[in-house]
């Protein structure tokens, strides 16, 4: 007997602009490319972009269906400029699991 | 790979060669795993691209790559199959690609012509030698002897003569404005020797140690310095000294000096020399001649694209040269097309007998050893008296500049291996009688008219012009190597 009510789904809107503050690119690496093989793909996107968010960015932007979203945050590098210290930006990682049957080429650009 | 002929006159070829899709999409794939092994992409190890992105990255400059060397590939294949001998870089037009498609181009060959050269022992030639006769030897050692006359101060006191050296100082006016150069001190200036303007000198005539005097004298018509050129110039001139000249007598003492050993010694090395001399000019006759005959006897087709490359460099020169006013005093008169065409049968000629030789050589076996490039080296730097060393250092530094030494003795070896072989008559001459036949021979190419004068015209231009049809005659040769290797 669960007391727990099914949870209604929540649309999530996303408007045109923030399409494009979300994404802000695909990350090619050896390890992404290893993900291309589960049809997942990896994204940069803006650091106060949610999961909900990222799902419909993705969906609207390159027409595709999303099951998933994996995030972290990437904290930025402490690096040393002169002597002095500084820390490289910290960014936010997603990595978008497509439905089967769909794809994108990260290579070609939007 | 498909290759239709499509056009096959004179020495032309046309080809369409079509490509299959799939053979050039092998080919990039081939290359792109070769690649994979070094690219360095940011992200991956080198080695561990994956072919998509690198596809990405690198497939468009693959891709013009592989094309350049299929169609290389192809062409070669394509002449090669055909047993041809292309004359010049084969010409290669793309007439339609598009990626994933077949690539269609046209390929246009000129061939080496069949040189079937004549029977050279049938040339009849006729070497002109010249003996070099005692006064003319006797001439030469009288100017030797000229150069090395001594002066010495007057023994008595008496005006000056025509060959006297006097000590002047100098300063001239032209309209009362002094020119620079136009001023001296202690100049030797012996009388009769035609140093200054005409007139100074014999207006010195008769001056007496310590005399002044005022020379008139008008500066030549044309005269370089363009201010002064027909102006009339007032000299005032002070006589310093009077030298008296003594001659050197021919003899022992004065071969010595020379580096001889005794008189005999040098009148035989003199001889030598001059007789060199005209031997050169023998020679440079008999060459001709031989030319002559050979472009009589020869009539093989010529590749119409090298004869254009020769036409254009005779072209350029000529427009050059009337650009600096050095027209041929012969083209005046004629209009463009006429001069064209004139030109156009010199190259022709050039061509043609650029590339017997160079057959001849080939089929004979004739070779420039590194010796006989050395002579033709040193005697290069010797027409730039005081900068030979400059000279030499430039060919050490520049091998393809060596080349073009390479031509002309490879052309000198040639002609000297038909002159061997052909009947060669030998006329004695003075020198006179050859300056003579000389200078009708040059009378009659100036009076011969049209096209005429081309031929007259080319007679005195192979010479100097086959040396240029060769390297390239040569290098034509060095790409059929390539296309065989």
């Amino acid at each position: 007997m669960s007391r727990g009510r099914p949870r209604k789904a929540v649309e999530t809107k996303v408007s045109a602009e923030r399409i494009y503050e979300v994404i802000r690119r695909p990350i090619i690496t050896e390890k992404s490319t290893r993900g291309s093989e589960h049809s997942q793909v990896t994204f940069e996107v803006a650091l106060n972009a949610s999961k909900p968010e990222i799902k419909a960015a993705v969906e609207s932007l390159f027409k595709v269906k999303v099951t998933a979203v994996n995030t972290l945050r990437q904290k930025g590098k402490f690096k040393r400029f002169k002597g002095r210290p500084g820390t490289r930006s910290d960014y936010k990682k997603a990595m978008v699991t497509l439905e089967e049957g769909h794809s994108i080429d990260v290579t070609t650009g939007v | 790979m498909q290759v239709n002929e499509t056009l096959n006159e004179g020495l032309k070829r046309e080809f369409t060669v079509t490509l299959a899709a799939a053979e050039i999409e092998d080919k990039v794939q081939a290359r792109l795993a070769e690649v994979a092994k070094t690219a360095q992409i940011p992200g991956f190890r080198p080695g561990k691209v994956p072919s998509s992105v690198l596809k990405q990255r690198y497939g468009d400059a693959v891709l013009g790559e592989v094309l350049q060397q299929a169609v290389n590939d192809a062409s070669q294949q394509a002449i090669n199959e055909r047993g041809l001998t292309p004359a010049m870089q084969p010409q290669i037009e793309v007439t339609k690609f598009e990626k994933g498609e077949d690539l269609e181009y046209k390929l246009t060959v000129e061939l080496m012509p069949e040189i079937a050269p004549m029977d050279f022992s049938t040339l009849e030639l006729e070497r002109v030698k010249v003996e070099v006769p005692a006064e003319e030897v006797d001439k030469a050692l009288e100017r030797l002897a000229e150069n090395q006359r001594t002066t010495k101060p007057l023994e008595s006191e008496r005006p000056a003569e025509s060959g006297d050296v006097l000590v002047i100082d100098f300063k001239g006016t032209v309209g009362g404005v002094a020119f620079p150069g136009m001023e001296g001190q202690d100049h030797h200036l012996q009388l009769g020797s035609n140093q200054f303007i005409a007139g100074f000198e014999d207006q010195l005539i008769g001056a007496g140690k310590g005399d002044e005097r005022t020379v008139t004298v008008t500066f030549p018509e044309g005269y370089a310095n363009d201010e002064l050129s027909g102006k009339e110039a007032v000299f005032e001139v002070t006589v310093k000294d009077i030298l008296a000249t003594e001659s050197t007598p021919i003899d022992d003492e004065m071969a010595k000096n020379y580096g001889a050993e005794n008189l005999e010694d040098l009148r035989k090395k003199v001889a030598e020399q001059l007789g060199q001399e005209f031997e050169g000019i023998a020679r440079s006759k008999v060459k001709r001649e031989l030319l002559d005959k050979l472009a009589e006897g020869h009539d093989f087709p010529v590749p119409p694209g090298m004869v254009e490359q020769e036409f254009e460099a005779i072209w350029r020169q000529i427009e050059a040269d009337r650009e600096a006013g050095r027209s041929d005093p012969d083209d005046e008169g004629k209009d463009e097309e006429t001069l064209k065409q004139e030109y156009r049968t010199i190259a022709e000629r050039r061509v043609r007998l650029g590339l017997l030789l160079s057959d001849v050589g080939q089929k004979n076996g004739i070779e420039v050893t590194q010796d006989e490039l050395n002579k033709a080296l040193f005697q290069e730097a010797q027409r730039y008296p005081g900068r030979e060393r400059e000279v030499i250092e430039f060919f050490q530094k520049n091998p393809e500049a060596i080349g073009n030494l390479r031509g002309p003795v490879f052309e000198d070896k040639t002609i000297d291996f038909i002159l061997a072989l052909a009947k060669v008559a030998e006329r004695k001459l003075t020198p006179d009688e050859l300056q003579k036949e000389l200078e009708a021979e040059a009378g009659d190419e100036s009076a011969s008219e049209g096209g005429e004068k081309a031929e007259g015209k080319a007679k005195k231009a192979p010479a100097k012009a086959k040396s240029k049809a060769k390297p390239k005659a040569a290098k034509a040769g060095d790409a059929d190597e390539s296309s065989e290797a």
